[in-house]
């Protein structure tokens, strides 16, 4: 009798953990239906296969640039889920791209910037060197228009395909911890390019600015600056005398600025194609972009116009002197798709981005 | 025997402890049986082309990730009715929203519904000409600040009309315009929101025949600081707003979460509002107020931030409004006529400084129409920029709060505010 009680009690327990386990962020069983119940279909007419472009010679893998394609880097990347990142700017023959001080190079029709996600890790021997590329994004300038596509990469590495829609491929990498770790890398569909690569509405490159790009670069050589690269190869026209170039801090180079500098060039890339005047997050009145001096417009002590769930029942963006208690942080340490800033493409947290974020907030007087 | 009386009131105690419990918060539980049909509804958007049409099949479809559309024109979305189609996007891995339209022109949405994004369902930004037409916008479950924040939410856009739709379970508001310019918002229903409908720093808005119950508060007239435009030029009429007395159970930080519970209409520092021929009603706060953005600073101290940092943070808010020499932060210019209120309630909710202020200033009576009185330093009560009009609202009980005179002044007499105006 006594069991059987122990047994009903057992079970009743084990019900309400079945109950306080459904969580509202478990995506519920969907029936695959055939899509022939839609009335249009659509071709695109764009090339379906990365290779077809011609970018890269030998194994394509090894994205070994070919003539016209060159390699880059900028100081301080937008992070994406701890992926490497290898960029290039396909330059048609004769073509330049104009020097601009502000905001992106200009560049001529049929100029493509190609930007591939790889992880690198060793496996748990320590000896095997397992390197996977994930998606190569292009943007296609066209006319003064700029195309984004998106590549896939097959398991097999021969070759990325065409994708539009999106795609969740599973990732296994070594974090900065040394521990392996696994997670799911969301490809965005091709609608939400935009989200990030947008000024003023229209569709626009980010990284490609002098500040960015006005670096030493090995891949290239370890001596020559990138801009003064591309102007002695006659790729680039319009820069007068690089000594005027503003220089963007690198966010994790302790040399390169001071905290609050690189805290500045680290929300910069990672926040202020949004988060600017001309940015999709306008309607917000936080702007990050590096220039940005009004310390309001950055956050501090600004509270949220539409954050919804995203303020984390905090009131303000920065709290100086209060991490724990900033928006910023709360935001930054979420991988909620609602939460989570940015809101695309992260889906692990960016610990030591956070770090330096915090630090920065922290070093902040909270002084009257 | 004792023992089954004992046990007899023990049982009705549970059921009490319980009851009380689960009316706490409703609930909205549709009966789903999802689809997969991703991958090709998200390529329909994509290759969406201007002038067309997406015909959206019947079915509750379940999607990982955010539908978007950007520089569109002339184009339709339509669904099989709102009880046919059904888009969810329960348990999303990627975008926040469920709908995200930016950037176009000429857009119609019309007859299904969308649901459970991990954000907003619908947001719409600088689009020019927009039509949500029999849009139902749901979170299901108990509602809950893990719902998302906004159920149709038109942003920076111009010629809005929203109609005959339903707005369910959002955690800040159902229908929210906001920075928006010609909006028209009628025959929609809103319940089991934090706010029902809210227009927020938005101008030449029309609110009218809406149907907004069993919200935290009905609906909102606000107008912010700091944003890009300011909000002015409102009429609301014939609207039905009644037993907005839900907890609120927004996310602390945001403004909606300042909202006491139990408030039927709220103007905050808008000018040029007329409420007329509206029905308010059952409001355990108040049926109608008309406030100023400091009335509204000052709610939010009671968050849980430390001492140094809350006293920088209300200068901070001061700040917010001061420096924004645009920003006015007070109500003017607000005619409410003809509305019919009734209130079942006699005794105020005490959750809110609002409801201990009836207690002890006005007798445990809720106005039907309470006015801050907060005005701008160099202002006079009833001059130009302040005024406030009522005038044959019918059973309307009054009470001017005489805010920034620690209520020194307050009164039930309305004889000063009753005039034309317009």
């Amino acid at each position: 009798m006594k069991a059987s009680k122990a047994y009903l009690f057992l079970g009743l327990t084990s019900l309400l953990f079945v109950a306080c386990a459904e969580d509202k962020n478990i995506p519920p069983k969907a029936r695959k239906v055939s899509s022939t119940i839609l009335q249009n279909s659509t071709v695109s007419q764009e090339l379906e296969q990365l290779s077809a472009y011609g970018f890269f010679k030998g194994e394509l893998s090894k994205l070994e640039p070919e003539t016209n394609v060159y390699p880059y880097d900028i100081n301080t990347p937008l992070f994406s889920n701890y992926a490497l990142k290898e960029r290039f700017v396909y330059l048609p023959d004769a073509t330049k791209m104009r020097f601009e001080e502000n905001g992106p190079m200009r560049f001529e029709d049929g100029s493509i910037l190609i930007k591939n996600f790889r992880y690198e890790h060793l496996e748990e021997d320590d000896q095997t060197n397992a390197s996977k590329l994930v998606e190569t994004r292009l943007l296609l300038n066209r006319e003064g228009k700029w195309i984004p596509l998106n590549y896939i990469w097959n398991e097999e590495q021969t070759d990325a395909y065409l994708n539009y829609t999106g795609s969740v491929v599973p990732i296994k990498y070594r974090h900065t911890d040394g521990k392996l770790k696994t997670f799911e890398y969301v490809v965005p569909n091709n609608n939400q390019c935009k989200n990030c690569h947008s000024i003023d509405n229209e569709i626009s490159p980010v990284g490609m600015t002098a500040a960015q790009l006005n670096k030493e670069y090995s891949f290239i050589s370890a001596q020559i600056n990138q801009l003064n690269y591309f102007k002695t190869e006659e790729r680039l026209i319009g820069m007068n005398n690089l000594d005027e170039v503003v220089v963007m801090p690198i966010w994790n180079e302790v040399s390169s600025g001071n905290i609050e500098n690189r805290a500045h060039a680290y929300l910069d890339a990672n926040c202020a194609h949004c988060h600017s005047k001309r940015g999709s997050a306008k309607n917000s009145g936080l702007y990050l972009e590096y220039q940005q001096t009004d310390q309001r417009a950055r956050g501090v002590y600004k509270p949220p116009v539409a954050a919804g769930k995203g303020s984390g029942d905090f009131q303000y963006g920065i709290v100086p002197g209060k991490a724990e208690e900033s928006i910023f942080t709360y935001r930054m340490a979420s991988v909620d798709p609602a939460i989570r800033m940015p809101e695309l493409g992260r889906s692990v947290v960016h610990q030591e981005g956070l770090e330096l974020i915090k630090a920065y907030i922290n070093q902040m007087q909270s002084s009257n | 025997m004792k023992k089954l009386v004992l046990g007899l009131v023990a049982i009705a105690l549970v059921i009490l402890v319980v009851s009380s419990l689960s009316s706490k918060l409703p609930s909205y539980e549709p009966d789903r049986d999802y689809l997969d049909l991703e991958e090709a509804l998200v390529k329909e958007f994509i290759f969406a082309k201007d002038s067309s049409v997406i015909e959206l099949p019947e079915g509750h479809f379940l999607f990982s990730q955010s539908l978007s559309l950007d520089n569109k024109k002339h184009l339709t979305i339509r669904g099989k009715g709102m009880d046919k189609t059904v888009l969810s996007f329960k348990g999303q891995k990627s975008g926040a929203e469920g709908i995200k339209i930016t950037n176009s022109q000429h857009i119609t949405l019309e007859d299904f519904t969308i649901e459970d994004a991990a954000g907003d369902n619908l947001k719409v930004s600088e689009t020019d000409t927009l039509i949500i037409r029999r849009i139902r916008s749901a979170w299901t479950g108990e509602v809950s600040e893990e719902n998302g924040a906004y159920a149709l939410y038109p942003v920076l856009s111009t010629n809005v009309l929203i109609e005959q739709s339903e707005v369910i379970g959002s955690s800040d508001a159902g229908i929210y315009v906001g920075q928006s310019d010609k909006v028209i918002i009628r025959n929609n229903k809103a319940f089991f929101n934090v706010a029902g409908v809210e227009s927020e720093n938005s101008t030449n808005v029309e609110i009218y025949e809406n149907e907004v119950f069993n919200n935290t508060s009905g609906l909102l007239i606000f107008n912010l600081p700091g944003l890009t435009m300011s909000g002015g030029h409102v009429k609301a009429h014939n609207n039905l707003v009644y037993d907005n007395n839900l907890s609120n159970f927004a996310v602390k930080g945001s403004i909606v979460s300042a909202v006491p519970k139990g408030t039927g209409v709220i103007v905050m520092a808008t000018k040029d509002v007329t409420l007329f021929d509206n029905e308010i009603k059952d409001h355990k706060t108040s049926n109608m107020s008309i406030v100023s953005y400091e009335l509204f600073a000052l709610e939010q101290e009671d968050a849980e931030l430390s001492d140094d940092a809350e006293d920088r943070g209300l200068r901070g808010i001061d700040a917010d409004f001061k420096n924004d020499l645009d920003y006015n932060p007070y109500s003017g210019r607000v005619y409410a006529y003809q509305n019919r209120f009734e209130n079942r309630f006699f005794v105020p909710t005490f959750s809110n400084d609002f409801g201990l202020l009836w207690a002890f200033k006005n007798g445990f009576k809720i106005p039907d129409i309470a006015y801050d009185g907060i005005i701008a330093e160099d202002g006079k009560l009833q001059d130009k920029a302040h005024l406030i009009c009522l005038k044959n609202n019918e059973g309307a009980s009054f009470a001017y709060l005489d805010a920034s005179n620690d209520f020194e002044g307050f009164t039930t007499d309305d004889k000063m505010f009753e005039c034309e105006g317009e």
